[in-house]
């Protein structure tokens, strides 16, 4: 058992942390469902002006800022780099923000165009991108800690090695 | 380890071009067998015939005692190496070792376990993080013989391994398949066109010539031996000198010399009495001093060894062309007469082109 830990270690020093680099790109995937339903308006539910603010500008760029930080973070964690790790948790962390930012405010404000006047987020709307979210920094987190617990271990067994070859 | 036999086995292409007639061999366990030949012989046919790339026409095909000439490639136990490495560009070296395995779902300790035994026996251990573009060819081809060796095969074949290879690289390359033959011991074929690697790494030649076995022996049969005008012309650098001669009262009497026969040579040549036969001389079975007057006309000096070039007599024919590899450093200059005596010879039944013995030493 302990043998097969220390291969299993020792495996890393050939091979990709792809468990924690795939569950960042499937982060970023779920990000894009996200923000390809966020806006999501029809005839049937006419949402004016209210995202046409600074507000749209800014869930733009930080969706652009997302998924470079995050790609660089899945090759960061791919080849068991910490920093990248830590740059995770801050990632998933602002996704769960998020939650409470565009969603929130979408879900709590109204619109009256032509006398009628509606919710701008329906729930069922508001569901789905929560789940998006959530799933996104649940994948962020995992392969953040997943990449930690891993690094550590073969940092730990390459000092071992160095240690037997002195 | 596996024995392998190869029973009356043809190929034919659908445009009925036959490529191999009637091969028959049979491969003891761990031995290194080479096919060598001119381009275009069969050779690398047979081989991938062996691997069950191509379909065998014609005849049966046994490892260990189990007929597989119908067995699909995948099944067959053998790993083969390319001439063209065939590695994946985007995994690193340890990827591409490991994939066949990987691809097996074998357990990933065991694999790597493996690899790393693979690597060791290679001297890979360091370029395993490393893409194979930025290995030099050599290496390469380490990596492709590496990933044949962690799937413990029954058999290993390769295919003009070194052809892509420069020349010290393919030497070194050659050491260490001979190496790696003597540590695993394991069964092995090997096909290639450059008589070299064949003489130094075989244990058994297989000379093959326009689909057919020309010999099968050792390569210190194959060169002192050689059945035919073919092998014996093909086996040896320089390549053997041959001659028309004919057989009369005792001596060999060519258009521009006549040599002596020594008695085991006549009682030999006993059925061939004024008959025409070709008397074959390989460079390095000349000395200076003897009947046959030999003018120059270029002088390569290789340090230990002297290339002479030059005609046999005064006419300067293709037939009377030779090449004497001489001991020492000579000074012959163009125009100067030398003349040779040959210290061994072998005979060719002219019509036939058989050998007339195995090359008796005179």
């Amino acid at each position: 058992m302990n043998e097969d830990r220390v291969i299993r270690a020792d495996r890393m020093r050939f091979t990709k942390n792809t468990l924690s680099s795939g569950l960042v790109l499937l982060a970023i995937l779920f990000d894009v469902f996200y923000f390809v339903n966020i806006y999501k308006s029809d005839i049937h539910h006419d949402v004016g002006t209210f995202y046409y603010q600074i507000r749209i500008g800014a869930s733009i760029i930080y969706n652009l800022v997302f998924m470079l930080a995050a790609f660089l973070s899945s090759e960061g964690v791919k080849n068991y780099k910490v920093g990248y790790c830590y740059a995770l948790i801050v990632i998933g962390a602002l996704q769960i923000a998020r939650i409470f930012i565009l969603p929130a405010q979408a879900m709590a404000a109204e619109v009256t165009i032509g006398g009628v006047t509606t919710t701008v987020m329906q729930s069922a709307q508001h569901t789905r991108v929560v789940i998006y979210l959530l799933v996104s920094a649940a994948c962020c987190l995992v392969a953040a800690v997943v990449g930690i617990l891993r690094s550590r271990e073969l940092a730990a067994h390459v000092a071992s090695l160095e240690r037997k070859a002195e | 380890m596996a024995q392998l036999s190869l029973q009356h086995i043809d190929k034919v292409y659908d445009n009925n071009v036959q490529a191999v007639f009637d091969f028959n061999l049979d491969v003891k366990d761990g031995e290194f067998i080479v096919l060598v030949g001119p381009s275009g012989c069969g050779k690398s046919t047979t081989l991938r015939m062996i691997a069950g790339l191509e379909d065998i026409s014609a005849g049966k095909l046994y490892l260990d005692g189990k007929d597989i000439t119908a067995t699909p490639a995948k099944d067959r136990d053998m790993a083969m190496v390319f001439q063209n490495y065939a590695l994946y560009g985007h995994m690193t070296i340890y990827e591409n070792m490991a994939f066949s395995l990987t691809l097996r779902k074998e357990n990933p300790n065991v694999i790597h376990k493996k690899v790393l035994a693979a690597a060791e026996i290679l001297g890979l251990t360091e370029q395993l993080n490393k893409k194979p573009a930025q290995l030099s060819g050599g290496q390469r081809q380490r990596v492709a013989m590496g990933r044949s060796i962690v799937r413990n095969p029954k058999l290993f074949l390769f295919d003009e391994p070194l052809s892509n290879l420069d020349a010290k690289l393919r030497g070194a390359t050659r050491r260490e398949i001979m190496l790696l033959h003597k540590r695993l011991g394991a069964t092995m074929l090997y096909v290639t066109h450059d008589q070299t690697e064949a003489l130094t790494l075989a244990d058994r030649i297989v000379c093959m010539s326009m689909g057919h076995v020309q010999q099968v022996g050792t390569p210190l049969e194959l060169y002192d031996s050689p059945a035919n005008l073919f092998v014996a012309s093909f086996i040896g650098l320089p390549p053997m000198n041959f001659f028309d001669v004919t057989v009369q009262d005792g001596r060999l009497v060519g258009r521009e010399f006549s040599v002596s026969l020594t008695p085991e040579e006549k009682e030999l040549l006993r059925g061939y009495e004024r008959r025409e036969i070709t008397l074959g001389v390989r460079p390095e079975n000349m000395a200076e001093g003897g009947d046959v007057a030999v003018k120059v006309f270029s002088n390569e000096n290789l340090g230990m060894n002297t290339l002479v070039h030059g005609h046999v007599g005064q006419s300067n024919t293709p037939a009377n062309k030779i090449t004497a590899k001489l001991r020492g450093w000579c000074g012959y200059k163009e125009g100067d007469t030398v003349n040779l005596s040959f210290t061994r010879k072998h005979f060719f039944d002219k019509e036939t082109t058989n050998a007339i013995q195995g090359g008796d030493r005179a």
